[in-house]
């Protein structure tokens, strides 16, 4: 990892058009200001983080169809009870 | 909240409201639907084909199966409008270029399910939804910060 020293309103580039620069600096929170093209997503990292695990965890959930079938079940009796009372 | 956030939205941000197009996931079904950049997580799963799950249940299961055919992993999936109201999906101009499509109306989205040992316990991911082009089978996974990770399949 490339590790670089910058003081609050210095930026780096990162290829030919993102810039991230340095907003404001305070105790261990840091403002950063991002500029990029609207293609680029930007995301919080713990958020990424956060769906690949639940991606990982929701593998292959189908292939249980006897306990789906439950699940169908139990979806049907909530909805019917919903719409009775 | 949600909702208005979507509706404030700036207008090169089309939102979309599902149930117009609930019924849109039949035309995809059979057809090779392909995320260029995979699943996050499962950056190798590009080509996948939607099915309707059958559990043997007397009415029609509402969910589908997102099986990957480059390797063996599938998602069992589930329409937006099936479990939520006002669910939208904020799809810049960007993202439908990315989905090869000229208007959100041919935006199919879904949610994916996740499995828990207790039935009460099963989660649906509505902060990470799939958004398909109907006419392209082009597919992306969307991040929503604004939505939860884990919404409950059968809210009490």
């Amino acid at each position: 990892m490339l590790i670089l020293s910058r003081r609050a309103g210095e930026s780096i580039t990162i290829g030919e058009d993102i810039v991230v620069t340095v907003v404001s600096v305070g105790g261990n929170h840091i403002r950063l200001g991002i500029s990029a093209p609207r293609e680029v997503r930007v995301l919080r990292d713990e958020i990424v983080q956060a769906i690949k695990d639940e991606n990982h965890a929701a593998a292959n959930a189908a292939d249980d169809p006897r306990r789906l079938a439950d699940v169908v079940k139990q979806l049907r009796d909530k909805a019917s009870e919903r719409s009775g009372s | 909240m949600l909702s208005n956030s979507c509706e404030t939205k700036p207008v090169s941000v089309a939102v979309v409201k599902p149930s117009a197009n609930a019924a849109l996931a039949g035309r995809l079904l059979g057809r090779e639907v392909n995320f260029p950049a995979g699943l996050l997580g499962f950056p190798d799963c590009r080509r996948f084909a939607l099915a309707s799950l059958d559990v043997g249940t007397e009415q029609p299961s509402p969910f589908f199966v997102l099986s990957c055919r480059d390797r063996e992993v599938s998602f069992l999936v589930i329409h937006p409008d099936l479990l939520v109201q006002n669910y939208c999906l904020p799809l810049p101009n960007e993202v439908l270029g990315r989905l090869g499509i000229g208007s959100e109306c041919q935006v199919l989205p879904l949610l994916i399910v996740t499995a828990r040992e207790r039935i009460k316990a099963i989660t649906v991911n509505l902060q990470g939804p799939l958004a398909i082009g109907i006419d392209s089978g082009i597919g992306v996974q969307l991040v929503v910060e604004e939505y939860p990770l884990r919404y409950p399949l059968i809210v009490k």
